[in-house]
């Protein structure tokens, strides 16, 4: 492993030498410049925070960093000494690992084959045979050094996300890494696991690597970093030391003006219960419970909110109750009516409207024209259809005014639906499903992956269906969102309601939640 | 074809014409590459291309008869690439053409013999039994995919031996005819499907059944709710599923209706040109309709277009043999170096670049759930 | 009792003889795709392999530089398969197919070309048997074990090798981590597709041994399309052995075995008809995920492409 000189602090960051300088470095793809001119110079012993907006650039910066994208223009110098890096190999032998948002696992190996992997240790006769021993104990060795709990022996795909990530870091650590990119490691840990996340991130910097993290989320590197770089539209807007900013100034740095964090909305008012689920029960589809019993109640003119960390039910949750999901035991009832065992459309045509989480695979079909699209619920009822035949015309001449209504660009219905930006996708869904006038919306993560303007669209429209007295179920992962917009709030963990707060919740109540422990723990 | 790609369409004159060549740039590179490599070996053996290769035009629509021997071959062609274009719509990979036709085949046999004292009466039920048997053969794979999880590919592949063996069994047990030739008895010649025209040779009126089953498809894939479904489905069964259309349901529909479109074929195939199974009995007729429909991009016009090159490839082939010292088999070797290179998308890539690709609107195979 | 233990010798040594075959392509089948190749191509590697080693052994003389005449050609025809899949990001299955379209074809005009006419090439020398010392003396299993082709002790060879290569090399980590997960093996600094090109070529190089003991094992000539369909009952085998060479071996064992009874029992008993499809509904079966299900690996099927 790597001889780190022993002593070398955190203090002094500043004159610590530089490990890595990015200057000037340019990245188009066709018309979009990803990143203009970005710079970055990063210090022996630094956690160097990386903000910005999804799509700002962030990911591809690094990308570039670690060879996956060859930048246009600009210079890449790894301890003073100008490289060329062409790919991960190349990255890794100049001491820059990666720890990728979606990890780069294989399932069926186990833990010390996935880290030795590419660099084995071999053994036998021929020197061919992989030397699983060296492995596990380089693994153990590893593991104990910098208190990243694993099992070598254990195949990956049994793990938690949370290991998982360990093994990731693992795998760059057993690379002599100097220098570790971790993209938006936060996103599917519990706030303890971040705790203990980045107790092991100082661990390491103390020990002489040099750390780059890349978040969208505003509060996370305060107090965590050295300094906080923030890029805006692929440039670099500007780098505030992380123990002396505040949110309000990095979001005003983020997206280029003063945000509202809090949004304005009018009294709650809730009025009879629209969509109620009882005891719901819902497998996952790898078959594993999802959703442990869950029961909640929606009112009219009510925004519920349910927060919890990626993965825990939420998905399946909404399904369920959408009607795209079997439900396993339990009942769903809409208006009072027992829906349980009525498919998507059904239920879509007693007033459900549903706005699933992902857009791309679920919420449109991507080779279809907007035409097509804003029939994908209806397409069987009239006026599309008679008969079993289909009338394309009438689709389109409908299809024009909701796209317009719901300000999609190109409100062109023969647009195919991939050739849009994300946030106009998401408000041709939008358009789809509140054109109907549902009673009961079903929102799960609606401003995921799109940009500001189209946030703000998609949170006014959600406030104007509260306005309007139908019952809202908003699902996110952004705590933030959850709070500002919901009248109560739900914490799911493991496919269970561990609580319900109000929307002044304290972080640290709703975060303790979302780790799991129930107000009665608490209490003890 | 516009219907390919419905978001390509626009006021610009520009994504028009895009919209109208897009699709060919795969299929005309496969083409041009496979006769470009047929070059080099007929150079190879010691023959002049050009030659060869107007032997070739020349075999297929020469004359009369040669377009009626063109016709005869592209039929079949036009029933199995609509097999698999079908189920390729709604993201199915139908590689069991080969067994549903078949199956269809025997079918006719039987039923033909069956109900031969009916004379020109018997036609449309036998067909509608050779319908039905590739319908339901057809709608194994759907079963084992909608219900058990089995990828379509491997079954279908594995359908189609079961499928072959089964026709021969029942063609050399149950309905062995009195003979050394191992094959069904011969059908009633008054049950057949008359040919064109003294003309036209053997080309018989089941090609005009094939152009009319084309334009079906064209009818349900664009003008029905069944159709709207298969497509969704076929592109996102996730954005399917959501919307409340039944996954299942429309994965056994789209194979079952591909096995039926094969079974016809088979069925044309017996009342029109042969009469009878015997065995062995033809081959790779369900292999060569995915080569069709891709060449064709699965869209009914094309897989039309694209059975009626490879008909006529096979059609002239046998003229060239014997005009010129090249071996029928030259055309076989055409439309297999097509095939591997319908789809290769780098390829395309290499030679018009990466924003022509686009233009020629999504990979081939994209779409295809596993 | 001395029938039946001669019969069962009989019965023995014919299954070995129509499994070995299918072991060999199988074996090749499984390097493609534990890589994330499917090759639904092994019946066209196979048929223009035991052609070329004809036309290898028929200008030579020599079997043995017939049998690398016809690794040439496996090798040849698994790279064109490779290059679709892997270089130019072809659909896998079109290509395959394609593969045994070109093989059929390709054998049917070479056959005309080089020896006048279609059908059946002249005959050749071949690997015939010969008896292992010793080992054939063995009673009942001797003589069916140890009199075999020496192609057949080839394969007796090839499946722990291939075991070994798959699941205790570092090769074969990174070949079924390839097949897995290739965006995992690319950061970790593995050659994504050099690993695939392995995978194919290895394919080729082994379906080309099973298509050689088809046409100068089992027999000393080629015929057209003498494959029927060997090819696929090789990749059934494959899936109904999960992808491991054990497995596969032992399928096609099964299935070997299930075609030498047919050539003993009458006709009456089952119709050959039904033995033939029996690999074919096994694997359907198995396919539906009765009696555990059979799963690929994960990333077969899909071109890799780097972003």
């Amino acid at each position: 492993m790597a001889e780190e000189s022993a002593g070398s602090g955190v203090a002094g960051v500043a004159e610590a030498p530089v490990v890595l300088e990015m200057r000037g470095v340019t990245k188009r793809f066709g018309p979009v410049t990803a990143n203009d001119d970005v710079s970055l110079v990063l210090h022996r012993g630094e956690i160097r925070g990386l903000l910005g907006e999804n799509g700002a650039g962030k990911s591809t910066l690094m990308k570039i960093l670690y060879g996956l994208y060859t930048p246009d223009e600009g210079e890449i110098f790894v301890d003073g000494e100008r490289v060329e890096i062409r790919d991960p190999k190349d990255a890794v032998t100049r001491g820059i690992g990666m720890v990728h948002q979606h990890f780069t696992l294989i399932p069926p190996l186990t833990v010390a084959e996935n880290i030795v992997l590419g660099a084995e240790p071999r053994g036998g006769a021929l020197g061919i045979s992989l030397n699983t021993e060296e492995a596990v104990r380089a693994t153990e060795e590893l593991s104990e050094r910098y208190g990243l709990k694993v099992d070598p022996r254990d195949r990956v795909a049994d793990l938690s996300v949370g290991v998982r990530q360990r093994v990731e870091i693992l795998k760059a650590l057993y690379r002599d890494v100097r220098i570790l990119v971790l993209d938006e490691p936060t996103a599917v840990l519990t706030p303890q696991e971040t705790e203990d996340l980045f107790a092991v991130l100082k661990e390491l910097v103390a020990d002489g690597l040099s750390i780059i993290l890349i978040t969208h989320k505003l509060g996370e590197l305060i107090g965590v970093g050295d300094e906080i770089t923030i890029i805006r539209d692929g440039r670099v807007v500007g780098t505030v030391n992380a123990s002396r900013t505040n949110e309000g100034e990095l979001a005003r740095l983020m997206v280029g003006r003063d945000v509202l964090l809090r949004v304005e909305k009018e009294a709650y008012d809730p009025g009879k219960v629209r969509l109620s689920a009882e005891n719901l029960t819902v497998r996952s589809g790898t078959d594993e419970v999802a959703v442990h019993g869950v029961s909640l109640e929606m009112r009219g003119g009510e925004i519920l909110g349910i927060a919890g960390v990626d993965g825990n039910g939420q998905t399946e949750l909404a399904e369920a109750l959408a009607g795209t999901r079997h439900v396993e035991s339990g009942r769903v009832y809409l208006d009072g009516e027992d829906v349980t065992r009525l498919g998507a459309d059904a239920r879509h045509e007693r007033g459900l409207a549903y706005v699933p989480e992902d857009r791309a695979t679920k919420g449109l079909v991507q080779d279809f024209a907007l035409y097509e699209n804003n029939t994908l619920k209806t397409y069987d009822e009239r006026p599309f259809s008679r008969f079993g035949v289909i009338f394309p015309k009438v689709m389109r001449l409908r299809a024009a005014e909701s796209l317009r209504a719901y300000d999609v660009r190109p409100p062109d219905p023969d647009a195919r639906a991939g050739s849009l930006s994300g946030g106009n996708q998401q408000k041709a869904v939008l358009a789809r499903e509140l054109s109907s006038d549902p009673g009961v919306l079903i929102a799960a993560q609606p401003t995921r992956g799109v940009d500001v303007g189209a946030i703000e669209f998609i949170h006014r429209q959600l406030l104007e269906q509260r306005s309007e007295g139908k019952a809202i179920l908003l699902i996110s992962l952004e705590l933030e969102e959850v709070r500002s917009l919901s009248d109560r709030i739900v914490v799911l963990y493991a496919g269970r309601i561990v609580g319900e707060v109000g929307p002044d919740a304290t972080d640290e109540e709703i975060g303790l939640l979302m780790a799991g422990r129930t107000a009665e723990e608490k209490s003890a | 074809m516009s219907e390919n790609a419905p978001g390509e369409r626009g006021s610009a004159f520009g994504r028009m014409l895009a919209g109208v060549l897009g699709p060919l740039v795969f299929p005309l590179i496969a083409i041009l590459f496979s006769f470009a490599i047929g070059a080099v070996i007929v150079l190879v053996t010691g023959n002049n291309p050009i030659a060869v290769y107007a032997a070739l035009v020349e075999g297929a629509v020469g004359d009369p008869l040669a377009l009626g021997r063109t016709l005869l071959y592209t039929t079949p062609l036009i029933f199995t690439g609509l097999a698999v274009a079908v189920a390729f719509r709604a993201g199915l990979f139908n590689i069991g053409g080969e067994g549903q036709l078949f199956l269809g085949a025997i079918t006719a046999a039987w039923l033909g013999v069956s109900l031969g004292f009916l004379g020109p009466v018997a036609i449309p039920l036998v067909l509608a039994g050779s319908v039905l048997a590739g319908f339901l053969w057809g709608a194994i794979p759907g079963v084992l995919k909608a219900y058990f999880g089995a990828h379509e590919v491997i079954t279908t592949i594995m359908l189609n031996y079961v499928g072959i063996y089964l026709a021969y069994y029942i063609a050399q047990h149950p309905l062995r005819q009195e003979g050394p030739i191992p094959g069904t008895e011969p059908i009633d010649y008054a049950a057949r499907i008359p040919t064109i025209g003294a003309a036209l040779g053997r080309a018989n009126y089941g090609f005009f059944i094939a152009i009319l089953a084309a334009v079906v498809v064209y009818l349900l894939l664009w003008r029905t709710r069944r159709g709207f479904e298969l497509r969704a489905v076929g592109l996102s069964p996730g954005a399917a599923n959501y919307a409340g259309m039944r996954l299942g349901l429309n994965t056994i529909l789209a194979l079952a209706i591909g096995g039926s479109l094969a079974g016809l074929g088979g069925g044309v195939e017996i009342l029109g040109v042969y009469g009878n199974m015997d065995v062995p009995w033809v081959s790779n007729l369900g292999f060569n309709g995915i080569g069709v429909a891709l060449l064709g991009r699965n869209h009914p016009v094309g897989v039309v277009l694209g059975a009626l090159l490879f008909g006529a490839l096979t059609s002239g082939a046998q003229e060239m043999e014997f005009a010129t010292d090249v071996p029928l088999q030259l055309a076989d070797v055409l439309v297999a170096v097509i095939l591997l290179l319908v789809t290769a998308t780098k390829l395309v890539e290499l030679i018009v670049g990466k924003r022509a690709r686009a233009l020629a609107g999504a990979r081939m195979d994209e779409g295809l759930g596993s | 009792m001395e029938d039946l233990l001669g019969a069962s010798a009989s019965i023995l040594q014919s299954t070995i003889r129509n499994a070995t075959p299918l072991i060999f392509a199988a074996l090749g089948g499984l390097f493609s795709e534990r890589s994330g190749v499917v090759n639904i191509g092994l019946e066209g590697l196979m048929l223009i392999s035991a052609f070329a080693g004809v036309v290898g052994a028929y200008f030579t003389g020599s079997a043995l530089l017939g049998l690398l005449t016809a690794i040439g050609a496996g090798l040849l025809f698994a790279l064109i398969h490779a290059l679709m899949c892997i270089t130019f990001e072809a659909d896998q299955i079109i290509s395959g197919t394609a593969i045994n379209l070109l093989a059929l074809g390709g054998t049917g005009f070479l056959m005309v070309t080089i020896f006048g006419s279609g059908g059946t090439s002249p005959r050749v020398n071949g690997f015939g048997s010969f008896a292992v010392p010793l080992l054939s003396d063995i009673p009942v299993i001797g003589a069916a074990l140890f009199d075999q082709s020496v192609l057949v002790y080839l394969m007796y060879i090839l499946v722990p090798v291939v075991y070994f290569a798959v699941f205790r090399t570092t090769f074969g980590l990174r070949l079924r981590a390839t097949g897995e997960a290739p965006e995992a093996v690319d950061t970790a600094g593995v050659n994504v597709q050099r690993m695939r090109y392995y995978g194919v070529a290895l394919s080729g190089l082994l379906a080309a041994c099973g298509g050689v003991y088809l046409s100068m094992g089992l027999l000393t000539s080629f015929t057209e399309n003498m494959t029927g369909g060997r090819g696929f009952i090789a990749l059934a085998a494959l899936i109904f052995g999960r992808w491991n060479p054990i497995g596969a071996a032992g399928a096609a064992l099964l299935f070997g075995f299930a075609q030498a009874i047919t050539f003993r029992a009458s006709e009456q008993v089952i119709p050959v008809e039904f033995i033939q499809m029996f690999p074919f509904i096994l694997t359907i079966v198995v396919l539906a995920g009765f009696g555990g299900r059979a799963i690929a690996p994960a990333a077969i099927g899909k071109p890799y492409r780097k972003e």
